[in-house]
Order: C-alpha cells, then structure tokens, then sequence
C-alpha cells in the first residue's frame, strides 16, 4: 500500500497535477470564475423565472350593481390570483384597457344581470382576457371559470344542503405540494451552471498552454500526451465537483430544495457529468485557435443545449424533431437525474436510462477529445 | 459627417471581410430564432396520464373518456395493477386519476364520488395546467351527463383577444426577436471596438484628430447598418415560419427597432472601449446581455413576477421595453398608444449607453 502511494508520488503524473494545481491555485480569475458565476446564476434564474399567475390586473364594469356581482367580484379577488384595478364606467373603456395591455383581464357584468337573476335566468357575465401571453391567459381562464363554478356551487348549497358536486377530484401534488416554482428551476439550473463552467473552464485552462506556447514545453519533457491531459483532467474534476457541491447548497439553503434521494447517488452521477463537461470544453479547445474563439463557440454550444434540455420549457412540449435530438443533449439526462434524485427522491432503479447515457457520452467525448490531443501533440 | 461616414464604410468593409462576424451576424440569430421559437413552448400537449378505474362502469368509462378527448392528454401503457403513484415516481406517467369502486354507485345515490388525481408537481406551470382541465373536463362531463344539480346560475362568457387559439409561438416569437437583437448588435459592436485596441490601431485614432464621437457613431452607423439589416432578416424568416403578421401600424415598430438597434450597438461600444481584451468583452457582452434581455424582459414568465429590489434592474433593460414594442406591432396592434413611452425608454437607454461609451474614450483622447 505504501509503495503504491510513493509510487505515485513520485510518478510524473503528480508532478504535473501538482503543478496544475498550484497554476489553478494562482489564477485569480479562475477560481472567481468557479464561484461566483454560478452561484449568481443560481440565484437569478431561481428568484426570477416564475410560472405563477398571480396579481393580475383586474378591471371590472359591474353595471348591475348588486349583492351577487359584488360577491362575485369578491370571489375573484379572494385569493390573489386578481386584483381589482381599475372600476370603470364603460365596456369601450374597459376593452380599451385590455387593448392597450393596462389590465390583464376584464369583467363586465351587463345591466341585464340583475334581470336574470331574478328571472332565475342563467345571468351572463362576459370575461375578457389578454390572450397574448398565451400560457398565463390559459390558466386565468381556468381560474374564473373554476370560480364562478364554485360560486354556483354554493348558491345550490344554501338551498339545497346536500350534494356539492357529484364527482369530486381531489387533486394532490407530488414532490413539490406548494408548486414553488424555484424547486423546478433550480436543480434544472444546477446541471446548466455546472455546463457553462465546465465547457469554460476546461477548454480556456487546455487552450492557455496553446496560446502561450508552453504546450510544446510540455511536450518537450518525457511525459506522455495521456499523462498531460489525466494530470490536466483530475484536478478539474474536483474543482468542478466542488462547484457541484457549492450548487447543491445553494439550492437547498437559499431555496429549501430538498434532497429526496440518495446523496452518494448524486455525487457519483454529478461526477460522470462533470466528466462529461470537462469533455465539451476539451473538445472546444481542440477545435480552436484561440481563447476569443473558445469563448465565441462555447457560447454558442452551450444555448442550443441549455435550451434542449428541458431546463426551461418542458421537453415534451417541443416539436418531435427537436424531442429526438435532445436524445444527444447530455444536459437533458443530467437535468431529468437531478430533477428525479432531487425531488421524486427516486434511485438508479428509476433513472438507469438516463445514467448509462451520461457514461456513453462520457466514454464517447473523452476518447475522441483524448485522440485529438495525441493527434495534435504528435 | 464625412468622417463618420468614412468611418462606417472602413469598419463594413472590415466586417464583410471577417467570416467569424458574418457568421456572427446572420447564421447564429437564425439558428436562435429556429431553435427558441420552436423549442419554447410552456404548455404541455399530451400529457402522459395513467388511469386506475376500480369501478368499470358505462359511467366511469366514459368518464374515462371525457378524460382523452380533449386530447391534452395521453393514454399510457399500463395494466392498471399496483400504486398509481410507483407510475408517477417512474416518469412514466405525469398525472394519475384513480376512481374508486363506488364511482357510479355513489352518482346514482345522488352522493358525492371522490375522484384521486395524482399530479407531478415537478414542473409548477403543467401542474396548474393539469389541475384545471381535470376540473374543467369534470364539469363538462357532469353536464354532459345531466348530473349538475341544477342549471348554473352564473355562466361566463370567456374571450381571448389577440390569440383566441392560444399560440404560444404569439408570444415567444416576437419577444425573441427582442433577445435576439439586444444580443448579437451589441456582440458584433464590441469586437469591433476591442479589436481597434487589442491590434494598436486605436492609438492612431486617438492622435488623429478624428473626436470620439465621431469615431463612435462612425462604428455605431456601420453596426446599426448590420443590425438593421439581422432585424429585417430575423422578422421576415420568423414571420414566415411562425405565420406572424404585422397586426397594426408597422411606424411604431420601425422606428422602436431603430433606437433599439442604437441601443443595443452603443452598449457593445461601451462594453469594449472598457474591457481590457477580447475575452472579457465577449464574456461581458454575452453574459449580460444574454441574462438581462431574457431574465429581465418579461421573455418568458411575466415581469410583475420578478421579486421586488432585483425587478428594479429591468427598467434599464432596453429590451424590457422593446419587448412591448414587437408585441404590439405583432399582436395587439394598438400602434403609438399604448408604445410611446416605451419607445422614450428605448430613445434614453440608447443615449445613456452612448454618453457612457463617450467619456469612457474621451478620456483616452489626446487634448487639441
């Protein structure tokens, strides 16, 4: 055992990830890269993409004027979801105000109502919604109806005491009871900051040497091409792994999103994908020249799979085409792994499919980034 | 004049020979274009929903039914044996509807059947999705059936203005055109300006007597030109892809997407006459602009959802403007009404980023 140690101490392989070590340990900018980018990252996309309807803006023609309408009015605003902003006089005033995107939904209880009511007519209320966000108009759609609804349903019952509704679905979230949009965004935003750095990382630390040329001293010394990229590689990894970490705690201090699942389960497959990222920035920086362009192609890499890999907008909602290819997006396994160990709190029994796919890309972009380095090199 | 003129015919001649830039400019915001506009959709179609119907009557099945035809959802393969919610924990399925064996017993005792509905709470927008076509699918079906207790008293008449079909290419597409233009002017513009720096060539324009203003508009002119012509070119392929049309008076929009344009190209001026290298403008441009104008904008979720000390950042976010603009000009079509303020926004932005790239050169200017 001791012998193995002393060997390795004294192997060339240490040397250079000492030395790696230590020119990481140095550089100022890099290690400020593996902090601070990821955790403000974090911290956006968690405190600012927010799916929920709420507060919206309400405006309401009541020209009935009567006990009903004003309950009702009270019902839309009970919750939240509306509030009541502008009372107007007119229905041409409130359309106008829809129009002109002053007010997101408007209500117009017609003189008429009252009639109705009394003539135990159904009274018709007309609803306007600003369609042009069309995912918040869905769902505040779904409200007002789900409202009045419920409004007719407690009329019923204060004459007729019994039966609410006949079927009655009693709704119960999974994983995250209080929809808190950040528990969604959040771990999906883990795998996308460990992508960005990873890519960035690797590939500007490999194409330094180029740029400098202390590459071909390197080359120079009797290390092997292997040698040079494993001692370049390992170092990474724990950086990059700590910035997984870091990310975690992020996640689970800032935002109380909890880990369900196993955490060795995590660490092992945040570490196949850290591989993986590792990966994409040596392919990166064998593919080009120079820094400027490493950080040009990253960029432009990267959006395309942050944006396939359902970080953002759900994966089944895309078009087949786009479903397929994000297939080959390493993002969207980690990202569906995260999500699945985060907050189903499920296993490898569960999400196998999408481990052996991060290995295969691991296995796949480090012999191909490993022989563009020997091709180069020689 | 002439001198910013010569300017911005050296520095087009210049960007037509680089074929990074080029590529920069046309191939890379059409590849965002294609790949946001149609891979950005927040509502899910077909959702995977897995079905335990204990009670197996004509009543259940055609609840059951009910259930598929609004065609959001999607049957899947599944025996109906064993824990609804193993399914859900497996990913196969992202919403379960357990009905239990007294369904249609229950209905015909005029009392009340409790349905289960297990919903995948994972992705907080499809959750509340699920939730109201469960309800609303419910009462259709109770009315369907005649078992609403009585005729509703108060009935909604809901309309949807601007996009009563409810496409979400309406929203996402002209809103990109916004993310798109904010990025790549702005990229294109502080290559240009490190560029000058990094080869030297700055120093003989700083002892030219060429001003710097004159030196910013000429590059400003030159990269407004290109982006002018990346706006025309984005609007017109999404248009086509996406069936958008132009809903009201196209001024508006014209005259927003010029100061937009300015906006966007005097911010990558001002980033580059700041950074030291190519690498942190890039880095800078990319990184900020990229997160403000689709964080910031209102691009995605609504910008009254934004937590209040950081939602203060978006009122200097140009795009958070320009965003209204294209909306209007694509979909409300409400014209100067309800868009000069933010077209004011834009106008001011615009100048502010030019002012700060001023006195960032004008320092560098030798006196005389």
């Amino acid at each position: 055992m001791f012998k193995v140690i002393q060997r390795l101490l004294n192997s060339r392989f240490w040397t250079l990830a000492v030395k790696e070590v230590q020119q990481i340990l140095r550089d100022k900018k890099l290690l400020f890269m593996l902090v601070f980018p990821p955790t403000v990252q974090l911290l956006l996309y968690g405190l600012i993409l927010n799916p929920d309807v709420q507060y919206l803006k309400m405006g309401i023609v009541d020209q009935a004027n009567v006990a009903t309408s004003r309950e009702l009015i009270a019902a839309f605003t009970e919750n939240q979801v509306f509030v009541a902003d502008h009372y107007s006089i007119g229905q041409q005033t409130l359309g106008e105000q829809v129009r002109q995107g002053d007010i997101a939904v408007g209500v117009v209880f017609p003189p008429e109502f009252n009639r109705q009511l009394a003539q135990d007519k159904p009274a018709e209320i007309q609803v306007l919604v600003d369609g042009v966000d069309a995912n918040t108009a869905g769902i505040a759609s779904g409200y007002i109806t789900q409202i009045v609804q419920h409004y007719n349903q407690q009329l019923d019952n204060g004459e007729t005491p019994i039966i609410l509704s006949l079927v009655a679905p009693k709704i119960t979230f999974l994983y995250n009871p209080g929809l808190i949009s950040s528990w969604f965004f959040v771990p999906a935003m883990m795998g996308v900051v460990l992508t960005l750095i990873g890519s960035i990382v690797s590939s500007s630390t490999l194409i330094r040497e180029k740029d400098t040329g202390t590459l071909e001293q390197l080359l120079m010394t009797p290390a092997s091409a292997i040698e040079i990229l494993l001692a370049k590689v390992v170092p990474l990894f724990v950086l990059l792994l700590g910035d997984a970490l870091l990310a975690l705690s992020v996640a689970n201090i800032i935002f109380g999103v909890p880990l369900r699942g196993s955490f060795p389960l995590f660490l092992v497959l945040s570490g196949l994908y850290v591989f993986v990222g590792i990966g994409i920035g040596m392919m990166l920086a064998t593919l080009c020249d120079n820094q400027q362009q490493v950080m040009l192609t990253s960029f432009f890499v990267n959006m395309p799979l942050i944006q396939l890999s359902g970080a953002i907008a759900p994966i089944e909602s895309m078009p087949a085409f786009f479903r397929y290819l994000s297939w080959f997006n390493p993002l969207r396994h980690y990202v569906a792994i995260l999500r699945a160990i985060l907050l189903r709190g499920v296993g490898l029994e569960v999400i196998w499919p999408q481990a052996i796919a991060l290995l295969v890309f691991a296995a796949v972009l480090g012999t191909i980034s490993a022989k563009q380095f020997r091709q180069q090199v020689s | 004049m002439k001198r910013i003129w010569s300017q911005c015919i050296k520095e087009l001649a210049q960007f037509r020979r680089d074929r990074l830039t080029f590529a920069l400019a046309f191939i890379l915001p059409l590849g965002m274009l294609l790949i946001f506009g149609y891979a950005i959709r927040l509502e899910t179609k077909n959702i995977p929903l897995a079905i335990q119907d204990f009670d197996a009557s004509p009543l259940s099945r055609s609840y059951v039914e009910r259930l598929f035809a609004t065609n959001q959802f999607q049957p899947i393969a599944w025996s109906g044996e064993g824990d609804a919610i193993a399914i859900i924990d497996q990913g196969l399925a992202k919403a379960a509807v357990v009905i239990p064996p007294d369904f249609s017993r229950r209905i015909k005792d005029q009392k009340t059947s409790a349905v289960q509905v297990l919903v995948d709470g994972t992705d907080v927008n499809n959750a509340r999705v699920i939730r109201n076509s469960i309800r609303a699918t419910t009462n259709f079906f109770l009315q369907i059936q005649n078992l609403q207790p009585r005729t509703a008293k108060v009935v909604t008449r809901i309309r949807l203005w601007f996009n009563p079909g409810r496409k979400e290419s309406l929203f996402i597409v002209p809103g990109l055109y916004a993310v798109i233009l904010a990025i790549f002017p702005a990229l294109l513009a502080t290559l240009a300006m490190v560029r000058e720096k990094e080869q030297g060539t700055i120093v003989q324009v700083y002892a030219s007597n060429l001003s710097a203003a004159e030196l910013l508009l000429g590059k400003g002119l030159a990269y407004f030109i290109v982006a002018m012509g990346e706006a025309l070119c984005i609007m017109g392929v999404g248009s086509l892809l996406f069936r958008i049309r132009l809903a009201g008076n196209p001024l508006p929009l014209l005259l927003g997407t010029g100061l937009f344009a300015a906006a966007s190209v005097f911010y990558g001026l001002f980033i580059g006459g700041r950074a030291s290298n190519r690498i942190t403008a890039v880095q800078g441009v990319a990184f900020t602009g990229f997160l403000a104008s689709f964080l910031f904008s209102g691009f995605i979720y609504p910008l009254s959802n934004i937590p209040f000390p950081i939602a203060l950042i978006a009122n200097i976010v140009p795009a958070r403007y320009y965003i209204d603009v294209t909306r209007d000009a694509f979909v409300r079509g409400t014209g100067w009404g309800s868009t000069w303020v933010a077209l004011v926004a834009i106008a001011l932005l615009a100048l502010l980023f030019f002012t700060a790239a001023w006195r960032g050169l004008r320092r560098m200017q030798l006196p005389g």
